[in-house]
């Protein structure tokens, strides 16, 4: 054949074979890749999704400090076990108890004067007994006696006031006790301090960024599941639900329906920035669970799945779903 | 009478080298531009090849993958709750510009993927572990990047090399292969809290929600359910691949500036090569008419003119296509400028060239047909 002596003819050859290669190498599309981690999935047939975050089973305690002050210890650490009236953040007292000590003071020198008042008393009561005595056998006139008899009465009177300072300054020294008092701040119920945000020497304000502390019980945990309003009808009280931690999609948790919080609330923004605005509003509602082998910690995000009534499935003319 | 035919074809090396010249020629131009245009089209769909997710879930106005407008955080657990979805992970896309130690600075497309399962990733490693991008301040850049990013570096940019994203450090955890995107910028992972550090603030960060449909379910019937039940915008990856391409079509001149290209091709091709087998018939006339006189008949005399034609259009086509070919590796292995090729491009030039060469055959058919046997004893 004439053609088979031609470059040209075999340069069209590679040609065809080479386009042809080239079609198939583009044709074939990488597979998509798997994800890393196998994502949680709904064990129910229909479910409604929500973002839950673990909490100790009574709500957490923020510590506040009663008024502001410098803060002169902090008595326990994260993980201490208190019990209800311990210790746990002493504020400066300093001042307080100066006043304190000056009110005690001050009530020790009035009850020193008024010892030394009713030994005027019983000075002034002997000698009107005396005079009343001289009066009658008319040694002393009515002038004198009645003199004697306006100095006890006066003596009585001092005593009363003095008595009274006395009360008013005990009230006082109670009030500054209080003022001692309140500068202890106390573990208001049993649990453990989960998170310590302050150090002796910082200044506890009233109204703090971040709590002074977090007080919480550990032994039973539960999830705050937060829905977002547009699937609030479809939550139902009563439902199990599971929750997934996060980064740990294999292990469920089962959860235990507990209540459904009636108010609902603007979502926490979960980048933690405190400006963020919001839009959105969400249903919490509250499981309980057991604490499983794995560690869990208050605090942790979850993954959760409620179970709820199947919705009616878009009718479908071309594929219709096996399910449902 | 077919070999005299090639042998008349081959014997005129200038003209034959001139006929197969202009349909290599044109089949090159029409092939390679629309590959060019195919490929440019198919890096407005880069998200989706480097994304990869069943379905696509966004606001119920986007319609194509590179506008994106944002959606609130619980819009993923929305499309969780929805029947048919067996998971549904968040991504958020973002342009940040990417700062350099010498204060030169590139854009990027930054991908915050979901932190546990990574859903999103880029398909290829070629440097460091995926697992690595949940590391605090890391990214993961495509070869791209790196190629912009070290322009002016005496050393490449490594792992463990750190850049500056919108004020914040931004370290390098590994290197991945990722398609190019249409406006040239980028890709960039990081995990979806890590974006949000990198990225400025803004009242909603989510930009779309990529979901898998539950066994049993097809992503069509899943995404159906999904824009039932949430209101919002389900594509599986085909209908937001076609849509996307769709909106440039519709949105922009490029369609016009490649098909005109085309066009010019197809024209200068059929001219060309048209002009010269009229040529060549024209000046084989006298042997023509010879055989004429020596008694082939018409039909024998048209078939041996397409053999001329057809095997001018194999050769043209297969070398057009060999130079395309070459092209293509070159481009595939340099990732710039834009190349694809699906089957239906070479498919339809090679239609293209045979109604060239049946058109040129034609013409020479036509004279053929007319000439007098008598020319050989003239002039």
């Amino acid at each position: 054949m004439l053609l088979l002596r031609q470059v040209t003819f075999y340069l069209a050859i590679a040609g065809f074979i080479g386009v042809f290669l080239l079609v198939r190498q583009m044709q074939q599309k990488p597979p998509s890749p798997p994800p890393a981690v196998e994502p949680a999935r709904s064990p129910f047939a229909a479910s409604v999704a929500a973002t839950g975050i673990l909490e100790a089973a009574r709500e957490n305690v923020k510590i506040a400090a009663p008024k502001p002050a410098l803060i002169q210890k902090v008595a326990v650490e994260v993980g201490s076990k208190v019990k209800v009236g311990d210790t746990i953040i002493q504020l400066d007292d300093r001042e307080s108890r100066a006043r304190l000590n000056t009110l005690r003071a001050q009530i020790e020198a009035l009850r020193a004067g008024l010892k030394a008042d009713r030994v005027m008393q019983a000075d002034a009561a002997d000698q009107l007994a005396r005079a009343a005595q001289l009066a009658k056998a008319n040694v002393i006139s009515v002038d004198e006696r009645k003199r004697r008899e306006f100095a006890t009465q006066n003596w009585d009177a001092r005593i009363a006031k003095s008595e009274a300072d006395i009360a008013a300054m005990d009230a006082q020294l109670q009030q500054s006790q209080t003022e001692v008092d309140v500068l202890t701040i106390r573990a208001p119920r049993d649990g453990t301090i989960l998170q310590v945000n302050v150090r002796a020497g910082e200044f506890a304000g009233t109204t703090p960024q971040e709590p002074l502390m977090i007080l919480g019980e550990v032994e039973k945990l539960q999830v705050r599941a937060e829905v977002d309003e547009q699937n609030a009808p479809l939550v139902e009280a009563g439902r199990p639900a599971v929750a997934y931690l996060k980064g740990d999609t294999l292990r469920k948790l089962p959860l235990r329906f507990v209540r459904i919080e009636p108010f609902v609330i603007p979502k926490r923004s979960l980048t933690g920035d405190s400006a963020e605005r919001v839009d959105t509003r969400v249903l919490q509602i509250i499981f309980e669970l057991d604490r499983p082998e794995v560690p869990l910690y208050v605090g942790q995000q979850v993954d959760v799945f409620i179970e709820r009534a199947p919705t009616p499935v878009a009718a479908n003319p071309t594929t219709s779903p096996a399910k449902q | 009478m077919y070999h005299l035919a090639l042998k008349m074809l081959l014997g005129d090396r200038a003209k034959y080298a001139m006929l197969v010249g202009g349909l290599t020629f044109a089949t090159m131009l029409m092939t390679q531009q629309s590959a060019v245009f195919f490929g440019l089209l198919k890096w407005t769909t880069s998200h989706l090849s480097n994304m990869r997710a069943k379905i696509w879930v966004v606001d119920r106005n986007v319609q194509q993958a590179n506008e994106l407008k944002a959606l609130r955080d619980t819009d993923v657990n929305r499309v969780r709750s929805v029947t048919g979805v067996a998971w549904a992970m968040p991504i958020y896309v973002t342009i940040q510009s990417a700062k350099l130690a010498d204060g030169n600075f590139k854009p990027i497309m930054l991908v915050g993927l979901d932190n546990t399962t990574l859903v999103g990733r880029p398909p290829i490693m070629l440097r460091g572990q995926l697992e690595d991008v949940r590391l605090p301040n890391s990214i993961i850049l495509d070869e791209l990047g790196i190629q912009r990013l070290s322009v002016g570096r005496a050393k490449p940019l490594g792992l463990g090399d750190t850049f500056e994203l919108n004020d914040k450090e931004a370290r390098i955890v590994g290197i991945c292969r990722a398609d190019r995107h249409f406006f040239g910028y980028p890709y960039a992972y990081s995990t979806y809290t890590q974006a949000l550090q990198f990225a400025p603030k803004q009242r909603k960060m989510l930009s779309l929600v990529l979901a898998e449909p539950a066994p049993g379910w097809t992503a069509e019937a899943a995404a159906k359910q999904i824009q039932l039940e949430t209101g919002m915008k389900a594509y599986t990856e085909d209908e937001l691949f076609w849509s996307t391409i769709r909106w440039y079509f519709r949105n922009t001149g490029i369609p016009v500036a490649f098909v005109s290209i085309i066009v010019l091709g197809f024209i200068v091709g059929t001219t060309i090569s048209g002009q010269t087998f009229y040529a060549f018939v024209h000046e084989n006339l006298r042997h023509l008419g010879a055989l004429k006189a020596m008694g082939a008949s018409n039909g024998l005399l048209a078939r041996m003119l397409l053999v001329q034609s057809f095997t001018v259009g194999f050769l043209g086509y297969g070398i057009g296509v060999l130079l395309v070919t070459l092209f293509g590796q070159v481009v595939l292995a340099r990732g710039d400028p834009p190349f694809m090729l699906p089957w239906q491009l070479p498919a339809a030039t090679f239609a293209i060239v045979m109604g060239i060469c049946a058109f040129s055959a034609l013409l020479g058919i036509v004279k053929v047909w007319k000439v007098e046997p008598a020319i050989v004893f003239r002039g």
